[in-house]
């Protein structure tokens, strides 16, 4: 980043005001779309309002009305589970694709193609159509492919303990194929004279794996946790569109709660103080997430 | 002659010396039907959806087999007729367009502040843009709504057009391209006596081709795709996107084929472009990855 500092700061007469108009329009837009929202979100918390006006201030009263609310606790109780769920689903699948593919010769770039694909369908459509494949009864599609090895139908999202995994799943199916991308890169970047000296080495294939391969993936992967927990926190349409967030509020996720008090009950500053304590939770994640990627610079 | 190509292998943990072995051999062939395998998933269900919609609704309703029984193409236009889809895709047409361009211009101008210029406390700014990176805009999509209705660009394009020039994933990616473009001749330029604009618009323009269609296509299947803050500001407007059309379908009593053959009209365009630039697509998708 330093080394642009060439540049000779005289040769350009009024270049940091030139350099601000240049930017400023962006700045404004910035300004307009993300940085004042979150400020205004802070504001809005903070008093009542009646449709988008405001009126008077109350203090905490709504943050504590949103943490008293039932649905609240099932909300925070799903994100657990929605973390749970993606760790031990979107997490891995992305790892195995990217060891499987980098290990193919024939048909390499079918195969990135391919995983990458689902990743390019709409996600409203991707929740629609895997509406679809979980539909209980016999025309749903999962059900039907059961039904040809003999296995019986499942009612699949009504059951309260198979909801949040198969949400997770559906969005692991569009999600999977571009991080595995990104760890390929990562693993196709390992000098190929490491297996080769672990191989004169005695190293066989697992070794090589569990000593060359993971280690450079580990790393890549600590920095993308972060980033899939952050994805987790903003889960909103999948349990919107499949479940409504139920069955009895089984998956609500908790920008759906969000999303519930603004446009379904227009209660604007309880949606605002929800956001606020998920912009916070998510502040400190992303810290946790500089701290990580600045270190592995060092 | 299936195994003589693993000599060009370069990477990954099994290399061509390892071949030796039988139990080598058959993992490779192993992996190689495993990744055929995860193609399949891939793709399969958005094939589903277009050949399921060739069924009609009691056929949908009553059959359980995965293929159609006949194919009529008669079914879409009927069903693309009925729903008045040709509306919707005129609007998210005009939606595209409208944020690919404010994507391109607005974060290519800022990055070009950021990475080339870089007035005095030019870092502050770099530094909000890479927190925005960070905290997702779902959550101050309330307050943004509420400013939206209070300076009364609701019910209008513009809004939707002007976020996208506020995105901080684009900005990064220009950011790094431009970092990398050779200096000298910039310096050049600057000898010769360009202005900031001009240099902007004959040297860095030209030479940034590559990122511009990365971002643009990234920009049509984001804002294609993009559906809370369409449905917000347009529902209700005459100015729907498919997108907020097909949430309408929540509520709305649409036959099951119908709504099946309305998500496969939404997923035609961003196919057919990513049936043109895949190369492109995946190669841009490693690039945005953050590289700390």
């Amino acid at each position: 980043m330093n080394e642009k500092k060439k540049i000779p700061k005289t040769s350009w007469k009024k270049k940091d005001f030139l350099g601000w108009m240049i930017m400023l329009p962006s700045i404004i837009l910035f300004a307009f779309f993300v940085w004042e929202p979150l400020i205004e979100s802070v504001r809005l918390s903070l008093y009542t309002a009646k449709g988008i006006q405001t009126e008077d201030f109350v203090g905490f009263d709504n943050y504590l009305r949103v943490l008293r609310h039932p649905d609240f606790l099932d909300a925070l109780k799903n994100t657990f589970v929605y973390i749970g769920w993606s760790l031990v689903i979107g997490f891995a699948v992305p790892i195995i694709i990217a060891l499987l593919i980098t290990e193919t010769i024939h048909l390499r770039s079918l195969f990135r193609v391919g995983v990458y694909f689902p990743n390019i369908i709409p996600g409203l459509a991707t929740v629609m159509m895997w509406g679809f494949f979980f539909r209980p009864g016999k025309t749903g599609v999962l059900n039907i492919l059961l039904s040809k090895i003999g296995i019986e139908g499942q009612v699949w999202l009504n059951n309260a303990a198979l909801t949040i995994p198969l949400i997770v799943i559906a969005m692991t199916w569009k999600s999977a194929g571009s991080t595995a991308l990104i760890y390929m890169a990562g693993i196709s970047g390992i000098n190929p004279e490491l297996y080769e000296a672990a191989t004169i080495d005695g190293a066989g294939i697992r070794q090589r794996i569990r000593y060359i391969t993971l280690p450079s993936v580990i790393a890549l992967a600590k920095t993308l946790l972060i980033l899939q927990i952050i994805a987790v926190f903003q889960i909103l349409y999948e349990p919107l569109v499949m479940t409504n967030g139920g069955p009895n509020n089984a998956s609500i996720s908790i920008m759906q709660l969000v999303y519930n008090y603004a446009f379904r009950d227009y209660k604007y500053p309880m949606a605002a103080a929800l956001s606020v304590m998920i912009c916070i939770v998510l502040i400190i994640l992303s810290g946790i997430y500089f701290k990580l990627t600045t270190k592995k610079e060092d | 002659m299936f195994f003589e190509k693993f000599r060009k292998k370069k990477d990954g943990t099994i290399r061509f010396y390892d071949l030796h072995s039988k139990k080598i051999k058959v993992l490779c062939i192993l992996i190689l039907l495993l990744c055929l395998f995860m193609v399949v998933i891939s793709v399969f269900p958005a094939v589903w959806v277009f050949l399921a919609s060739f069924k009609d609704l009691k056929e949908f309703r009553k059959s359980e087999t995965i293929l159609p029984s006949h194919y009529d193409l008669g079914v879409f236009a009927k069903t693309w007729a009925d729903l008045g889809f040709l509306k919707y895709y005129v609007n998210s047409f005009i939606t595209v367009a409208g944020c690919v361009i404010c994507a391109v211009i607005f974060n290519g101008l800022l990055a070009y502040g950021l990475a080339i210029l870089r007035p005095k406390g030019h870092k502050i700014i770099f530094g909000l843009v890479m927190w925005s990176l960070l905290i997702p805009a779902t959550t101050s999509v309330v307050a943004l709504f509420v400013n939206i209705n209070r300076v009364g660009l609701n019910q209008s394009f513009i809004p939707l057009w002007l976020a996208f020039g506020a995105n901080a994933f684009y900005v990064i990616m220009f950011k790094q391209f431009f970092e990398s473009l050779p200096m000298e001749l910039l310096e050049a330029a600057k000898l010769d006596g360009c202005g900031i604009l001009r240099v902007f618009q004959q040297i860095i323009l030209p030479l940034s081709k590559p990122i511009i269609a990365v971002i643009m296509i990234f920009a049509i299947t984001a804002s294609w795709s993009d559906f809370l803050l369409p449905y917000l500001v347009l529902d209700g407007s005459g100015k729907e996107t498919v997108m907020v059309r097909l949430f309408a379908f929540r509520t709305s009593n649409a036959t099951d084929v119908e709504v099946l053959r309305a998500v496969a009209f939404s997923m035609i365009p961003p196919t057919i472009l990513f049936i043109i630039f895949q190369k492109k697509i995946t190669e841009g998708a490693t690039m945005g990855a953050l590289k700390g």
